[in-house]
């Protein structure tokens, strides 16, 4: 008899599944032996016992949002993503209800809809992605599937620059929940019963929405340089106009744009538009953020973010 | 009438011993249900499982006897892992395992399995079969019991 290597290099390795072995597979044990007779060796095989791996029914739901959601004051269906997960070993269908009414937070957003990510691409498509209807298209999911799921809200228009909502998805087993351990008689896959498992066959999560708004200030001020080397504002005076937009808040200011019409019995002194220091063009064709149309100078600031400020300038001649 | 069973058994044991030495090999397996009482002490008991969820740890006792009338030489008891159930250990701690299906044995802690380039320690979790090699020839009459313990998957 050759002798037992003490060393093994094999290449396989047992499959991992989260959520266990799948309710309704048997488990059966038999054990053989051997011994040698008179007659040889002999063999024989012990009886089989068999047992049912019953259903635990299990759920996890997590928000699937990297942090708080940055939204407006006034903004409509916004978005919070969820992942709802089968931790259970049987196929399952789950009843999710969504709370966007929680106490601790600042506000609470109108409910749109909930949304089954239908075709799996993980980002909400409008008029694409299911609606949910609770006890209509309850998502079924395999053991280890996970569904994404969209909570739809309109923000209202009264919240305050920081304020946070909190919104919550909670899914429960249609099998049933309870403490661990609550069984479903004959309820289960394969035709055992189904058991609660440590999750108690619901789970929630909550999503944020945190209001990032900005509101702009705008300063004018003027200087006066007169042709004698003063400040009097005589004919052929030229005055400096500076407009400050100063952004305050946590947001950005998307799109912000300053315009200035030119004062009566004034001229506009051309290609004097100046942007943080630099000289603009007056043509509107061009790329830059500068444009006179004879009546009004306008600027294009574009998107400024909270705590920062555009400085303009322009001049104009008394006539 | 329990007189009459007796006189049948008695009629049957000529028959089993005409087989010189004849032994019998029965599995049993039992869940470990651990409770707690009022006072928070815990207590570890073996039912007897229709149904089990995973990660209930099952315990497995293999009974076997020597009914015949003569030795039995180079006892072996060999016990493929259910596929949905997890080895942890024996109760004995002399058992040889498999993990590549039964055809190389050792000892758990002197096995190796291939990740990748390199190789990792075998886990009680990669064992597909378990195996006593029964140093003494059992005699007549006599009998013994081996015991392991496994999770549902």
């Amino acid at each position: 008899m050759a002798p037992i290597a003490t060393l093994l290099l094999l290449g396989v390795s047992s499959p991992a599944f989260a959520a266990g072995t799948v309710a309704g597979t048997n488990i059966e044990n038999t054990a053989t032996a051997s011994y040698d007779g008179p007659g040889g060796e002999v063999q024989i095989d012990s009886n089989t016992v068999t047992i049912v791996v019953d259903e635990l029914l299990d759920v996890t739901v997590t928000s699937a949002d990297p942090g708080d959601v940055a939204t407006q004051p006034g903004a409509e269906d916004q978005v919070l993503t969820f992942t709802v997960t089968n931790t259970g070993n049987g196929t399952e269908k789950y009843a999710l209800t969504p709370d966007v009414v929680r106490g601790g937070d600042d506000f609470d957003p109108a409910l749109v809809s909930v949304v089954i990510d239908t075709n799996g691409n993980g980002v909400y498509d409008a008029g694409i992605d299911e609606v949910y209807a609770a006890g209509t298209n309850d998502p079924e999911l395999a053991p280890d599937e996970t569904v994404t799921v969209f909570v739809i809200s309109d923000i209202p228009a009264t919240p305050a620059d920081g304020d946070r909502a909190e919104v919550n998805l909670a899914a429960e087993a249609e099998t049933g929940t309870g403490t661990p351990g609550t069984s479903f008689d004959g309820q289960g896959d394969g035709g055992g019963d189904a058991v609660v498992g440590t999750t108690g066959a619901d789970d929630d999560d909550s999503g944020f929405f945190l209001i990032q708004d900005a509101s702009v200030a705008l300063t004018k001020s003027a200087s006066i340089a007169d042709p004698f080397g003063g400040d009097s504002a005589v004919p052929g005076s030229v005055i400096t106009y500076t407009l400050v937009a100063t952004v305050t808040g946590s947001g950005t200011l998307t799109g912000l744009a300053v315009s200035d019409p030119i004062p009566a019995d004034t001229s506009y002194n051309s290609e004097s538009i100046t942007l943080e220091g630099i000289s603009l063009t007056d043509s509107s064709a061009d790329a830059d953020a500068g444009s006179f149309d004879g009546s009004a100078i306008a600027v294009e600031l574009g998107d400024i973010p909270g705590g920062q400020t555009r400085t303009v300038t322009f001049q104009v001649t008394i006539d | 009438m329990k007189r009459l069973i007796l006189t049948l058994a008695a009629l049957c044991a000529p028959y089993s011993a005409i087989a010189a030495e004849k032994v019998e090999l029965s599995s049993d397996v039992y869940v470990e249900k651990v409770s707690h009482d009022a006072n928070g002490r815990k207590s570890v008991v073996l039912e007897k499982p229709l149904k089990v969820v995973p990660g209930d740890r099952l315990v497995f006792i293999l009974k076997y006897r020597n009914v015949g009338d003569r030795t039995a030489e180079n006892f072996v008891v060999t016990n493929p892992m259910p596929s949905a159930v997890a080895f942890q250990e024996t109760l004995d701690g002399t058992e040889l395992v498999s993990i590549d299906g039964g055809k190389n044995w050792g000892r758990l802690k002197d096995l190796r399995v291939r990740m990748g380039s390199g190789y990792r320690d075998a886990v009680p979790e990669d064992v597909t079969h378990i195996r006593w090699n029964i140093n003494d020839d059992i005699s007549a009459g006599s009998q013994g019991k081996l015991t392991f313990r496994g999770v549902v998957r």
